[in-house]
């Protein structure tokens, strides 16, 4: 029940009422608890409010960061093969 | 955001765990506060890989459903089964939960009364204004993320001035009974995993005296496999540096501050209270309630419901010590054969993030 699932806002008056698309399925969603809120923004859905809007720029950070990882360790798992070959 | 799942992600993840386990030579163990932490890990497959790099991982207090202790649901049983003309709503799973008295869907409810499974609280608020001649009341279950949502609908009903609609709440905090958790010195806990949409409400702050009193790790982590692998990462980061925080692995959902609005929605409308959880007993400000101006529309205080705190749970059951993460779900001498999915003997093996049944759906045999 504490799923909250990112979806994205396609709907909202002035009242802070709307819809969400969440994977194709049009969501009905209130938008009252957030301040500030826009056509397009991905939100986090929970129980019929959007209880957060999702920060781009702090997703981009968090996976370029996983990104990196993910290159380093492949780099580190050819160095390996080279070094120790196969049994 | 595939790479959120991104098998090759995960695996780097993973690979770096494991060195800062071995470096810090000795076995860690932390605790998944969050249900959906544990739908996660196991859903994923991710606990048996986790497990081998040296971290294990225990399951806490966070399913709202299984920490709701009986109490409760008898009261809500007495009212829907003694008052005519009512409307009982709540989320599915809390209709399953066994009792002494039956669950919510295996009673009959008095005349001209029904229950009605709703999604959210707004739901039950519309059902309140389509059916003027009945009183609806929504039992609400719920932590932080859930709790702004349940006010308003208090709020929303009380603007439009009806007077059918109120809400029978269990409403519950989660860093209290972490609190009890630590000091209750019952399991040694290396570091938490902080549940992501619960902090998205109440922000950074409210975990800081783990790391400040107990000087216990933690990480506010959200719910993808690499999520929480992160969340394990800041972890075994901050035990290998000797200094323990409230780090934020979750920056994409989570603002330091949490969300005001929401705050200020709670503050405004609740008041703490000393409340009962299953397993862990009385708690101090560890539930909250509806303040006096809102009387109105607490069901508890509009039926004079009188709920006898502090009883046990059903004879043989152990979620009790599985939320406190004493016990995994298939040392209990009732799991899978006595109590399983079709017909559980605790909430723990009814609730979609109760321990009990993530363990059934996908560790069984
Ligand atoms: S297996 Fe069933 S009886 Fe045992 S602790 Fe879990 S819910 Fe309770």
């Amino acid at each position: 029940m504490c799923l909250g699932i990112p979806a994205k806002v396609i709907e909202v008056n002035e009242s802070k009422q709307g819809k969400v698309d969440y994977l194709g399925t049009k969501i009905k969603t209130n938008f009252s608890l957030l301040e500030d809120i826009q056509l397009g923004d991905w939100v986090i859905v929970h129980a019929g409010f959007a209880i957060s809007v999702l920060n781009e720029e702090e997703a981009q950070e968090t996976l370029s960061l996983l990104r990196e990882m993910a290159a380093a360790q492949e780099a580190a798992d050819k160095q390996s093969k080279i070094t120790t070959p196969l049994k | 955001m595939k790479e959120f799942k991104d098998k090759k992600v995960i695996q780097a993840l993973l690979a770096e765990i494991e060195k800062k386990v071995r470096s810090l030579s000795s076995p860690v163990r932390i605790m998944e506060v969050c249900g959906t932490h544990t739908m996660t890990a196991h859903r994923y497959g991710l606990k048996r890989l986790i497990e081998k790099t040296g971290v294990e991982l225990i399951s806490g207090p966070g399913c709202p459903v299984c920490i709701t202790p009986n109490e409760i649901h008898e009261a809500a049983i007495e009212l829907i089964t003694r008052k005519e003309n009512f409307i009982l709503t709540t989320f599915g799973d809390m209709t399953r939960v066994p009792t002494r008295k039956g669950s919510l869907q295996t009673i009959v409810p008095a005349p001209d009364s029904r229950m009605s499974i709703v999604y959210s609280p707004e739901e039950s608020l519309e059902k309140a204004r389509r059916n003027p001649d009945k009183e609806v009341v929504f039992f609400g279950v719920g932590f932080e993320t859930t709790i702004p949502a349940i006010a308003m609908t208090v709020r929303e009903a009380l603007e439009e001035g009806l007077s059918n609609y109120a809400v029978l709440s269990a409403l519950w905090l989660i860093p209290p009974p972490l609190k009890a958790i630590v000091e209750s010195r019952e399991i040694a806990i290396d570091g938490f995993l902080y549940p992501g949409h619960v902090s998205a409400i109440i922000g950074e702050k409210p975990y800081r005296f783990i790391a400040e009193e107990y000087g216990i790790p933690g990480a506010i982590t959200g719910f993808e496999p690499s999520d929480m692998l992160l969340g394990i990462l800041s972890v075994l980061e901050q035990k290998e540096r000797g200094k323990a925080e409230v780090a934020n692995a979750y920056t994409r959902v989570v603002r330091p501050s949490g969300n005001l609005t929401a705050l200020a929605v709670m503050d405004e409308m609740l008041e703490p209270k000393d409340a009962y959880w299953r397993g862990l007993g009385l708690i101090p400000q560890s539930g909250l309630k509806f303040k006096k101006k809102y009387a109105a529309c607490d069901a508890e205080k509009k039926y004079r419901l009188k709920i006898e705190w502090g009883s046990e749970d059903l004879p043989g059951c152990r979620c009790g010590e599985v939320l406190r993460g004493l016990i995994q779900p298939p040392q209990c001498p009732l799991f899978s054969e006595k109590c399983n999915p079709d017909s559980p003997f605790g909430p723990c093996m009814v609730s979609f993030e109760g321990a009990c049944l993530i363990h059934y759906k996908y560790h069984r045999g």
